[in-house]
């Protein structure tokens, strides 16, 4: 009975909504939104996959068929890792563009990611883009109060609701009415981007995350259509209701998320790559020069070196002397490098935590949080791949190292500077290049990506519990 | 004709009203929060450079100090190169937090190293600066259509709509009043805390007007637009409230739709290289080097540095150990190798750029972030300006560098009092 008349209540809205112009174009405009956002993102995600995946294998490709060389200069030749984009940032790219999605990698350095993709979008994105995440979690809240902030308010002033509710109408009724007509509304914009999510989990992502990504997107919206239905109940007045949904939208969509991260910047400066870099150059510069086999660092190597071996000079070595030292040296030094890289991701973890928090001040950050993390496009991801890239580096570099110890013959080496047939001679067969392994960047396991958004689901059912709470104040205090 | 008491007896009126004082209050906090917060960061931002420039030039000591040849020191020396927030920075943060603002370069191929950035928490930088150019450009016009929208209607709610006009000596100018007392505190409570900071941090007085004005204009423009629409006969019969979601309309349509999709075609439309293809293109140029005839790259060298032409031998007895002349040649011929592409990508990023300029026109709010951030030198041709900087003086370091490697004098310490230093070309705080 109760869902009978709601359901009365629900057409008579949409038939309102489809009379006058207002809410029609406002519906229009949204879906079209979403649609084109959808398209170009897909089109956008789908070129930059095959880019890099392309440019992956032209890299693997030219490190292993470079010619016979030393082995130490594949080592600065180098090799680059590309980051593809994971199936959910058609939907929510997330800090992708910002990041750059390459990085070279080379012995003794720890390189920075390059070419972020907003460095060439001349501010025109800064504000806002075209992805559906951002038309689902800041705009459609905006098209939900236009055409829902009256719902409620209209029937009041136009002396219906006293009608409606003398005819045996409930207020719980009434309300569901109009609240499950604006929910249909919304699902118009939310229709598309489930659609899209659908395609995404039948192709490669985990079903649970999409289904709890979907789920996410869904709440926010009923979030959004219950916060609006019940202001438009407890406000006398259209025009009231109407002016502090567009102050809550402000603050929730707007204000909010960007003043999250201006006091992340400020309550917690982080000290940046180069000043880092400083710091790692003081620490590396006690460890010795792994170029240099007579760098005083390196004496203890060598005595132990020529104890194990019981010989007395590194000519009489069964190893190549300077192979061991760049081994040596390149791994204590990835330890320190990794000590400082871990440190930085950890400050910008931090700073990104200080900037969640206001989830609990505003939905829109929490879902946020919880759209990037589950997408695979959150920091945590972004911080994932350098880890990766890093395993990579070491991985080859060193795997080139051991060939330099054992396939390279130590007088031979010594003596490369001397003329271009001495240079000839101090190399080692290409076939050693094969070590290098295949770069293959996949986000957290599925199970990884929702514990860490667990803080942000909890964000978002205490809104869910607000917003009940909302709904039945403006349910108890309905008067005509 | 509008007359002084109209105004009084407006101004009245209008502060008797709570929900306009709460408003002019809340836009006074997000003003002075986000001059605030962007003066906080680009103090940080001036402080970092400090104490980088004092690091850059110990650890650049103790190379020399260590080093014997100058083709070592090159090697590993490494310069600072820095943009300085300017005196309006904080004000507009523009692509300070996606372009790199410091760089420490060396010797090396420089398409290898431009590209490498120090830039912001990109999660911060995704979620958006919390600056002055923000509130002004997309929030402030929200307000002025949250105050403005309603301006007759509320009168005519409340029934006094013929009555003010009729008692009037002029219907015309108490509107103007109205909305003259309204927009003027809601400008002062805007640019008054920027002009207090600006004047604190040092800014001219003709950068603080020319700030003042573009948010003058901008305010001008949206009560334009508000009022227009408010007046257009073709909405007679709507509500205030359908008018106020049509004024929301025009907003999302110059602030949102109208830079994404100019965004969506300038992507379509303009040609860029991959980055990608630069570094690599770059890399295979300086790697295969070792490997190619040594006479090709020479030919390569001297074709742009004639001026070497008879010092490309390498002399064991007059050259020092390692022949640093031929290495950082090849590094030089890496960049020329590179250089179309190079070019042609920072062609592309200020093509881009200057294709945004036409669609600002378009959109109130895109225009007034553009001239703040331009007024702030934080926008993109500012900071490929110091790219450009950077690219200028390691072009100066190479000139230091190749007369002391082909001329190959003793190494003298005292040589490296004539290494050039990078001067940023941006004022500083």
């Amino acid at each position: 009975m109760i869902f009978s008349v709601a359901k009365t209540i629900c057409a008579d809205q949409w038939r309102y909504w489809l009379r006058t112009k207002v809410a029609a174009t406002v519906l229009l405009l949204g879906a079209i939104l979403t649609l084109a956002a959808l398209v170009v993102n897909a089109f956008h995600i789908e070129e930059a996959a095959h880019a890099r995946e392309h440019l992956q294998t032209e890299a693997e490709e030219r490190f292993k068929a470079q010619p016979d060389k030393h082995p130490h200069r594949m080592v600065h030749y180098g090799h680059y890792v590309f980051r593809a984009p994971t199936p959910l940032s058609v939907i929510e790219p997330g800090v992708d563009t910002y990041t750059g999605n390459a990085i070279f990698l080379e012995g003794h350095r720890q390189n920075s990611a390059m070419f972020a993709e907003q460095r060439q979008s001349a501010g025109l994105t800064r504000f806002s883009s075209l992805t559906p995440s951002f038309l689902a979690l800041v705009l459609a809240p905006l098209f939900i109060i236009l055409i829902g902030y009256g719902s409620v308010s209209r029937e009041r002033e136009a002396g219906t609701l006293t009608l409606l509710l003398s005819q045996g109408t409930t207020r719980w009724q009434l309300m569901l009415g109009k609240l499950l007509a604006l929910i249909t509304a919304s699902g118009l914009f939310l229709l598309p981007l489930l659609l899209a999510c659908l395609y995404v989990a039948f192709s490669s992502e985990s079903p649970l995350v999409v289904l709890l990504f979907c789920l996410s997107y869904a709440v926010y919206f009923l979030l959004w259509a219950t916060v609006v239905t019940a202001c438009s109940a407890l406000f006398e007045k259209s025009s009231v209701s109407f002016t502090m949904l567009i102050v809550i939208w402000m603050a929730a969509c707007v204000l909010l998320p960007r003043l999250g991260s201006s006091v992340a910047t400020n309550a917690a400066p982080s000290i940046g790559k180069l000043e880092a870099d400083f710091k790692v150059e003081e620490k590396l510069r006690s460890l010795g020069d792994g170029h240099d086999v007579n760098d005083p660092a390196f004496k203890k190597l060598k005595e132990d070196l020529l104890a194990k071996y019981n010989v007395d000079s590194v000519d009489d070595l069964p190893v190549n002397f300077r192979g061991v030292v760049a081994q040596y040296s390149e791994g204590r030094q990835a330890k320190v490098l990794n000590e400082f890289a871990e440190n930085r991701m950890g400050e910008e973890l931090e700073q990104a935590h200080i900037a969640r928090q206001f989830g609990w001040l505003s939905p829109t950050v929490a879902v946020r949080a919880i759209s990037t993390i589950l997408a695979g496009t959150s920091l945590e991801t972004h911080h994932r791949f350098l880890r990766e890239a890093e395993a990579l580096r070491l991985e080859f570099v060193q795997g080139l190292n051991k060939v330099h110890v054992e396939k390279l013959d130590y007088k031979l080496d010594m003596n490369r500077n001397a003329s271009e047939e001495a240079a000839d001679k101090a190399v080692v067969g290409a076939d050693n290049w094969a070590l290098l392994s295949e770069f293959n960047f996949k986000p957290e396991a599925a199970n990884t990506r929702i514990s860490n958004a667990l803080v942000y689901f909890l964000q978002l059912f205490v809104w869910v519990c607000i917003t009940a709470l909302l709904l039945r104040a403006a349910v108890r205090r309905l008067n005509p | 004709m509008m007359r002084f008491t109209d105004l009084k007896r407006e101004a009245n009126f209008v502060f008797g009203h709570r929900q306009i004082k709460l408003t002019l209050l809340v836009v006074f906090l997000l003003s002075a929060v986000s001059l605030w917060s962007g003066y906080a960061e680009m103090q940080e931002q001036q402080a970092t450079i400090e104490r980088l420039l004092e690091k850059d030039q110990i650890e650049r000591e103790a190379v020399i100090t260590h080093q014997s040849s100058y083709g070592m020191v090159a090697y590993y020396a490494f310069h600072l190169t820095y943009a300085p927030p300017s005196p309006l920075a904080f004000a507009a943060v523009g692509e300070r937090d996606v372009f790199p603002w410091k760089h420490r370069i060396r010797m090396l191929a420089l398409e290898g190293q431009i590209y490498e950035s120090d830039t912001d928490n990109p999660e911060l930088a995704f979620l958006g600066r919390f600056d002055f150019a923000f509130v002004t450009s997309v929030l402030l016009p929200l307000f002025i259509i949250l105050l403005l929208y309603d301006l007759k209607a509320k009168e005519r709610e409340a029934r006094r709509f013929d009555l003010l006009n009729v008692t009037a000596r002029n219907a015309h100018a108490i509107w103007t009043a109205r909305v003259i007392v309204t927009l003027v505190p809601l400008a002062l409570v805007t640019l008054v805390p920027f002009v207090v900071f600006g004047l604190f941090n040092g800014a001219s007085i003709s950068s603080i007007s020319t700030v003042c004005a573009i948010v003058i204009g901008n305010i001008a423009i949206w009560s334009a637009i508000v009022l227009v629409i408010g007046a257009a006969k073709r909405f007679a019969n709507f509500s205030a409230t359908h008018l106020a979601s049509i004024m929301l309309g025009v907003w999302l349509v110059t602030t949102v739709v109208v830079p994404v999709t100019a965004h969506s075609v300038i992507n379509a439309v303009v040609e860029t290289p991959e980055g990608g293809d630069i570094v690599l293109t770059q890399r295979e140029a300086v790697n295969s080097a070792w490997d190619k005839p040594v006479e090709d790259m020479w030919a390569a060298f001297i074709a742009t540095h004639p001026q070497w032409a008879d010092f490309t031998t390498f002399d064991p007895e007059r050259d020092t150990s390692f022949n640093w002349k031929w290495y950082y040649a090849f590094q030089q011929v890496g960049d020329q190798t590179a250089s179309d592409l190079s070019k042609a990508y920072q062609a592309a990023t200020l093509q881009r750029d200057t294709i945004a300029s036409y669609v600002a026109l378009l959109s109130p709010s895109l225009l007034t972030q553009r001239l703040l951030s331009s007024a702030a030198d934080t926008n993109v041709s500012a900071m490929v300006g110091y790219e450009n900087d950077v690219r200028a003086f390691h072009q100066a370091l190479r000139k230091f560098y190749y007369y002391h490697l082909f001329k190959d004098p003793e190494f003298y310490q005292e040589s490296f009092e004539a290494l050039p230093k990078f001067t940023p070309s941006v004022d500083a705080l």
